[in-house]
């Protein structure tokens, strides 16, 4: 019982420091954390919070604790800003670009060794090769890939009520998709007597070098032309920018056709996430790609429920094109990187970084995903979580006001069952109907995805800027019409592609996933 | 720095001991700078030591100091963007725009309130104006979404009622400036006159009742009275917006512009957030800041010349 | 006021001046309405989203003003906040006053000098990374003097200050110099008490610019205790972009477009609360009792 000695020791230590009176006293190790809460906006965990106490007297570690901002900018500017200072926290959460220049920059710790002295953690958090290639510099693992968001999230769904108010059939094939989204649009499919529907909605939704264009939210109906994603990752023989391929041609095209022919929202370009978020639940949109806990959750679906009691979303599978191809989207191994500063091991706090992680993993893990059990949650029979027989009702860690305290799930999750089950739970809209998002989710699970985990391995050209821009500009212009969208004006925005540096974009790229044994 | 006339007031100092004697009658002004002088140097001057990195390859581990010179590799970027010309021409023209409309918009406010003889109204206005100031941009977009949509805004509804069809206003290049220009007029207006009316305080009232001995009308006292009470004002606002000509308004553009606008809607400092920013290389952020100070200091120099010229006074 | 004799083209200029104030405020107002009524609709009536919600709802609901009041965080990071705003004001007058001054006075010495080496940093913006050195190299990363210091002096007002200076009338200054009173003693009994207006402009500048600011707190301040109001608004009205996940419900009760709306009147609080009374001060003749009492 090595725990029960040290614990006797310390006992011992302390006594005597008391009886002599000297200012010595063994203090706990700080470790400073900077992490993504699981909801920043619900403030952070209280002073008095059981898990400070727990870390405290257990593993002899002061947390000091500040939840990262809400937004990827200015999570990136503060993290940036005091990596140039050298003084990055112990551990912290950072995006994959961030996590290739502080590795550059030598302010990161090997995590290797590191992972030796949590068994238990390496084995339930990091067992996934794949994705452990994610947290690679150079060969080495410098930082720890806790398991990211859960996989296939957004998929294509279509509005049931109205399909069956028009005597539609759900749409297989592109065409059918672009018949169904007629009929939305001028066919009053609400019957509302106004002609102010649409049966696409969209926006474009960008991020990173792996979806620039018109965006992830077009995926769908990219991929039933079989190019989805910016890149095509699947093989070392086509591997390369999708918009090579005679099909991008084909399905910008498509895309065009349903702007001219107004099928398409006409702010598509123009509209916000929270924009289009609020128009589909006002009613105005019929078949759509969206996230199923943003459609579906106790905390999203009331508005839409509110409007159209009668109102139903329902997944589909994506439109099939003309060469029998579909795909909701890209598929990514989904990662949360986690680092350790170079600065904290060379402050000998290795140890002390191992054990709080490796807590998180074992005797924290319950309390940080659902609370204190007994206090905040209670478990089934079946070993589930539950809320029945609680003391206190307004303590369960489904209560908004418990949100505080669960801020540290992204240092913990795993997305078992055992995690998803309570944190999606069924519901009864206001007519009596259940809904239940991790159907919806599964349901999209089992569609075709486009297998692009590689391409986040790609770093953007040092003309991103630029590149993006010509990439983007030109593909939006020419789904709007603004550019005429003929085989020699699609030639030319290749050419300019290329006159930007895509040949040597795509070679870089290339040796990058290469490098990383990926290239198939 | 360019010479002025205006030195020649101080007096004869030929020597160096009669000069350094002159300055001494001021040591109690010297005095009650130097608080403000060391805060500078620290707060303001140290930054731009560390500016540097503009023209190093920065590594936090070396340091400032000890990272290696690569000359203008930060600058590359910016430089050899094909957008190069657009973007400037671009922050240029919002800038100018916005300084022709919302100046004087923010005088006019200001000599209107001045002026009014009713106490509620100036109240009333006087509370309310300052508010847009405060709305986010974030929020703008809606109520200009609410107003310029395709599909369901206020004039599109009005457009397609009369017959005229749908115009994407926020989405449309030829519109697109409008909404740029004038929501940043609607938003700044009130909040810009508070200075001038603060300036408006200083004017000296018995000037006006001597105008009235002679028979001034109000409208000529607004003219040889009040307009040139604040005109030093004025001329101040001005070139502080000029040196910073290349700033159109980073939050807008930002928060406004999308894909199909980009020609007439990215400008220098949205162009430097997507490559820098978002890319967490801050030293072009630093680079460019540079170049805009450098613009910002020649056009200063020029405009506070020709206002001491035309106006009688510069900034200094 | 004397002067109210009309002519018929006073009379006129009058009727152009206050329907001009009206039509301002016409345009000022409408929209400024409409976020107000945004904020205090309850969630039911919220899918008119168009500009037809001028109307006040059938329901007023305090829900989105309730929902940033009880937040666990929302005290301490109002007084924060106030502090940050005390601080800041107070720091920011004691720097920009004394300068202000000095540069106003015509003929002193190495005056143009002084100009340019205020000039240059306003001109040159050197960036995120060179200002954070120095703000840590400081040590202070989670204080609150870190956000208050950044901003401490602000050129814009030194130079609106300075010009509002330069136009009082000369003559009461040298009156005081000839009677032998020292500068700090002419700065503080002389012009000052003439210098209400712009002493409160400048001052309510510096208070809107501490109250609003998040970009330095989110660099320069970690710790929970110590987050200001912005900080907390931003996480709120972000989170509906940013949080895909969401399965708990934080903000049950109001809808993020309430939300938005309501965090406006929170962010222009001070001049809500303060304008009111230094409104005084802005009325055509101030400066005649000053320069007679």
């Amino acid at each position: 019982m090595n725990k029960f000695k040290a614990q006797a020791f310390l006992a011992l230590a302390l006594a005597l420091c008391v009886v002599i009176g000297a200012g010595a006293q063994a203090k706990p190790v700080e470790i400073e954390l900077w992490i993504t809460g699981t909801a920043s906006e619900a403030g952070p965990p209280p002073a008095d919070w059981a898990g400070y106490r727990i870390v405290r007297e257990t593993l002899g570690i002061e947390l000091k604790l500040s939840l990262l901002p809400t937004t990827f900018t200015d999570q990136d500017m503060k993290i940036n800003a005091a990596a140039a200072a050298n003084r990055l926290p112990d551990i912290l959460h950072v995006n994959r670009d961030v996590f290739i220049k502080l590795a550059k920059q030598g302010l990161l710790a090997p995590t290797d060794e590191l992972m030796k002295k949590m068994p238990v953690r390496t084995k339930t958090h990091y067992d996934d090769p794949l994705r452990n290639k994610l947290a690679m510099y150079k060969g080495r693992m410098y930082g720890l890939p806790d398991p990211g968001k859960m996989p296939m999230t957004d998929g294509w769904v279509i509005r049931k009520d109205w399909l069956a108010k028009l005597g539609l059939q759900p749409p297989k094939t592109i065409e059918d998709f672009y018949q169904v989204a007629k009929a939305f649009t001028l066919n009053d499919p609400d019957g509302n007597g106004k002609n102010d529907t649409y049966g696409f909605g969209a926006f474009i939704e960008t991020s990173d070098i792996t979806n620039w264009g018109l965006g992830v939210r077009f995926d769908p109906i990219l991929g039933a032309y079989g190019v989805a994603g910016v890149w095509d990752v699947t093989g070392a023989k086509n591997f390369g920018l999708n918009v090579r391929k005679p099909e991008f041609y084909d399905a910008i095209q498509f895309v065009a056709r349903l702007n001219k022919d107004g099928l398409i929202d006409p702010d598509w370009t123009t509209l916000k996430k929270d924009e289009f978020r609020a128009r589909w639940k006002q009613g105005k949109y019929g078949i759509m790609r969206e996230n199923f806990a943003a459609l579906s959750t106790v905390a999203n679906y009331p508005a839409f429920d509110k409007n159209f009691p009668d109102g139903e979303w329902i997944p589909i599978p994506p439109p099939v094109g003309p060469k029998g191809k579909s795909s909701e989207g890209m598929l990514y191994v989904d990662t949360r990187i986690h680092v350790v500063s170079k600065r904290a091991i060379d402050a000998g706090k290795g140890d002390a970084v191992a054990r709080l992680l490796e807590w998180f993993a074992t005797d924290g893990y319950a309390l940080a995903m659902f609370g204190e059990k007994g206090v905040n949650y209670t478990l089934d029979a079946d070993g589930n979580i539950s809320t029945a027989g609680l003391p206190d009702p307004d303590k369960s860690y489904a209560k908004s006001a418990m949100v505080p305290i669960l801020q540290l799930r992204n240092l913990a999750s795993v997305n078992s069952d055992w995690e998803l089950l309570p944190r999606y739970v069924p519901h009864k809209t206001l007519n009596g109907r259940t809904i239940r998002p991790l159907e919806i989710w599964r349901y999209f699970t089992t569609q075709p995805w486009t297998e692009a985990t590689a391409a986040l391995l790609i770093e953007p050209p040092a003309n991103k800027a630029d590149f993006e821009r010509f990439y983007t500009e030109n593909l939006v212009k020419f789904a709007l019409g603004q550019q005429a969208l003929t085989p020699a004006s699609w030639k030319a925005f290749l050419a300019g592609l290329d006159k930007l540096g895509a040949k040597e974009l795509e070679k870089s790229a290339k040796a990058k996933v290469e490098e990383a044994g990926l290239l198939k | 720095m360019g010479r002025s006339r205006i030195e020649s007031s101080t007096p004869p100092g030929r020597t160096l001991t009669r000069r350094l004697s002159h300055a001494w009658k001021f040591r109690g002004m010297y005095g009650m700078a130097i608080l403000p002088v060391a805060f500078f140097l620290v707060i303001r001057y140290l930054p731009l030591w560390n500016a540097q990195i503009a023209f190093k390859d920065f590594s936090p581990l070396d340091g400032v100091w000890g990272s290696p010179w690569n000359g203008f590799s930060n600058f590359a970027a910016f430089f050899r963007s094909p957008y190069l010309v657009p973007l400037i021409r671009n922050t240029v023209l919002y800038s100018l725009a916005k300084l022709a409309l919302g100046v004087p918009a923010a005088i006019l406010l200001a000599l209107g309130l001045y002026e009014t003889g009713h106490r509620m109204l100036r109240r009333v206005v006087q509370t309310l104006a300052y508010l847009p100031h405060f709305l986010s941009w974030i929020i703008l977009h809606g109520i200009l979404l609410g107003l310029f949509s395709a599909s369901e805004g206020l004039f599109n509804e009005i457009n397609r009622a009369s017959g005229i069809g749908t115009i994407n206003y926020m989405g449309d290049p030829a519109t697109f400036p409008f909404i740029v220009v004038f929501s940043d007029l609607w938003k700044e207006m009130g909040w810009g006159a508070i200075v001038f009316l603060a300036a408006l305080m200083g004017i000296d009232p018995a000037l006006f009742e001597s105008a009235q001995v002679e028979g001034a009308s109000r409208l000529q006292q607004v003219r040889y009275i009040t307009l040139p009470g604040i005109l030093d004002v004025i001329v101040v606002v001005v070139l502080l917006r000029i040196g910073t000509i290349l700033d159109a308004g980073f939050h807008q553009l930002f928060v406004l512009y999308s894909v199909p606008v980009l020609d007439v809607g990215d400008i220098i400092d949205t162009w430097v957030y997507r490559q820098g920013i978002l890319n967490a290389d801050y030293s072009i952020a630093t680079a460019v800041g540079l170049f805009k100070g450098l613009i910002g200091l020649s056009f200063l120099l020029v405009f506070n010349r020709l206002a001491k010229r035309i106006a009688g006074s510069g900034l200094y | 006021m004397g002067r109210m004799r009309k002519s018929p083209g006073d009379a006129v200029f009058q009727f152009v001046v206050d329907n001009y104030l009206v039509l301002v405020l016409l345009v000022m107002v409408i929209p400024i309405w409409r976020v107000f009524m945004l904020s205090v609709t309850p969630q039911v009536d919220l899918a008119d989203r168009t500009f037809g919600m001028l109307v006040p709802p059938s329901k007023w609901s305090l829900a989105a003003y309730r929902q940033f009041l009880t937040h666990p965080s929302f005290l301490i990071a109002t007084w924060n906040s106030v502090l940050i705003l005390a601080m800041g004001v107070g720091l920011g007058l004691f720097l920009t006053v004394p300068l202000a001054y000095v540069l106003s006075i015509r003929n002193l010495p190495g005056r143009k000098l002084l100009h340019t080496f205020i000039l240059i940093p306003f001109l040159f913006n050197p960036g995120l990374i060179p200002s954070y050195l120095v703000v840590t190299g400081l040590g202070l990363y989670d204080r609150l003097l870190a956000v208050v210091i950044p901003g401490a002096i602000n050129v814009y007002n030194v130079f609106v200050m300075k010009n509002f200076f330069e136009g009082l009338p000369e003559e009461l200054k040298e009156a005081a110099r000839i009677d032998g009173a020292g500068e700090l003693y002419i700065l503080f009994k002389v012009v000052l008490p003439l210098s209400k207006p712009i002493l409160l402009t400048v001052g309510l500048f510096y208070g809107v610019h501490y109250w609003n600011d998040f970009f330095n707190a989110i660099l320069y301040l970690g710790d929970a205790r110590l987050q200001p109001l912005p900080i907390l608004l931003r996480n709120i009205l972000q989170a509906a972009n940013f949080n895909d996940y969401v399965d708990i419900n934080v903000f049950s009760e109001a809808r993020m477009e309430s939300l938005k709306a309501a965090s406006v009147f929170l962010a222009s609080l001070p001049m809500i609360l303060v304008y009111p009374w230094i409104q005084r001060y802005f009325t055509k003749g101030t400066l005649s009792g000053g320069l007679k009492g």
